[in-house]
């Protein structure tokens, strides 16, 4: 039981993730602003970043909330691991948001988009997934952060590599 | 001009065949089913030059909205789903008498199904959104993604299966295999890439006639 | 030890199906597109109006 424990832990990190995510965009398309953020002057990357964060903020507040619903339901004594925790889930979250994000705006206007958006996202965000998995299992055990020192390197990498995808070419994704 | 690619890519298919089973030895360990080498990893090698096409084209598109740049970024997206489809298939197929069993989630077999589901989800993309210059646009993106992707998904999968496991028993790429064996995989790999050719070639034309049958 | 013919034949077999059905699928788009753009050009090829307008100028 404990092993499926992070992959639980994702796997609900990950579905609240894929209904906020995906929503990023549709309000502004059932107020009719969609055309205004196309016609946003400046650098459209702003509202890329903007939204980022926004979603950052909300996934991690869901993500502590599950967090501690889960010391809870199994037993777990979180109090040691936290930090360590901390610093997986962060990493993660930030890949996995940056990418959704990104696909958000690209799914908004398809019909089938609650559709699209997970089908998407989920085999991109793989290596991501099976890295925090790994991580947070060691991190669960009491392993010191160091231990998976790659794990966490190959999370920072798609942090960077994903934000600088999405501000470069947001542009191209809110034109006209 | 797409006629002589053709030719050429069936003489170099029938050479291939020809490595494969002729020339080639027959293996120590496996026995002859390791034959299937010369069709999986030939077609693996293609896909990831696909999909490096992709990229490439996705990038020229969103730099000079080249219309050919699009149709090429979509026929080698189309191509390279198609060849990783086999090579999934075949990794199966070599997989159940080696392994005894049709599945496993080794590292190969498990990036290349990502890579599969990533692309279709490129192919799907394309498929789905209705105005041409904006599906264009977001696929581009998609496919730059995607691509950047790779070298995270062949990371984690490998360090995923192999850090507290012994590695598969495909081993990737020709480097500690005797000459004859890797003069093999790369005459199969010519043969496929000419392939990879002549399929793009064809594909892109038609889409060109079906982007001017639509004006 | 067993050489199992039957996967590789199955295997070879297997790429040579898809690979010829998805190469049969590119050559009959191929005919369907020259089909339809042949039938496109013929009646285009004559000006019916203009010539129309030619024999009956303006009054």
């Amino acid at each position: 039981m404990a092993g499926t424990l992070p992959g639980l832990l994702w796997l609900g990190f990950i579905l609240s993730g894929l209904l906020g995510l995906g929503r990023t965009f549709v309000v502004e398309h059932e107020n009719d602003c969609w055309e205004a953020l196309l016609l946003a002057p400046g650098d459209k990357s702003a509202i890329y970043v903007g939204k980022l964060a926004g979603n950052l903020l909300l996934m991690l507040a869901v993500e502590a909330i599950l967090v501690v619903l889960f010391g809870l339901f199994f037993n777990l004594d979180l109090a040691g691991v936290l930090p360590g925790l901390a610093v997986v889930i962060v990493l993660g979250t930030v890949a996995f948001a940056a990418v959704g994000t990104l696909f958000a705006a690209m799914t908004a206007q398809v019909r089938a988009r609650e559709l699209l958006f997970p089908v998407l996202l989920l085999p991109v965000q793989a290596p991501v997934l099976l890295a925090t998995v790994k991580a947070t299992e060691a991190v669960l055990l009491g392993e010191p952060l160091g231990s998976v020192a790659h794990w966490l390197k190959l999370l920072a990498a798609a942090d960077v590599v994903y934000v600088a995808v999405g501000v470069l070419t947001f542009d191209f994704v809110l034109e006209g | 001009m797409v006629r002589v690619v053709g030719g050429v890519t069936l003489a170099a298919l029938a050479a291939g065949l020809v490595m494969g089973f002729g020339v080639a030895p027959r293996e120590a360990t496996q026995g002859n089913v390791q034959r299937i080498m010369y069709l999986h990893v030939p077609s693996v090698w293609v896909a990831y030059l696909a999909f490096a096409v992709v990229l490439a084209a996705s990038i020229a598109y969103l730099a000079r909205r080249a219309e050919a740049a699009d149709r090429l970024a979509h026929a080698s997206a189309e191509v390279g789903v198609l060849f990783t489809g086999l090579t999934i298939a075949t990794g199966s197929i070599w997989g159940k008498p080696t392994w005894g069993t049709w599945w496993t989630w080794d590292a190969r077999l498990t990036s290349v199904s990502i890579l599969f589901v990533m692309y279709l989800g490129y192919l799907l993309l394309r498929g789905m959104i209705e105005d041409r210059e904006r599906g264009a646009r977001y696929a581009a993106v998609l496919g730059i993604v995607a691509a950047f992707n790779i070298p995270l998904v062949h990371f984690s999968v490998y360090w995923w299966r192999t850090l507290h496991q012994p590695p598969s028993l495909m081993k990737p790429g020709p480097g500690t295999m005797p000459g004859i064996i890797v003069a093999a995989l790369l005459v199969n790999f010519v043969a496929f890439s000419l392939l990879y050719v002549y399929f793009v070639a064809k594909r892109v034309g038609l889409l060109r006639r079906e982007a001017e049958a639509a004006l | 030890m067993a050489d199992h013919w039957g996967f590789v034949l199955a295997a070879y077999g297997l790429a040579a199906v898809v690979l010829l059905a998805y190469w049969r699928w590119l050559v009959a788009r191929d005919r369907e597109l020259q089909g339809a753009a042949r039938s496109r050009v013929a009646p285009v090829s004559g000006h019916p109006r203009s010539e129309h307008a030619s024999r009956h100028p303006v009054q």
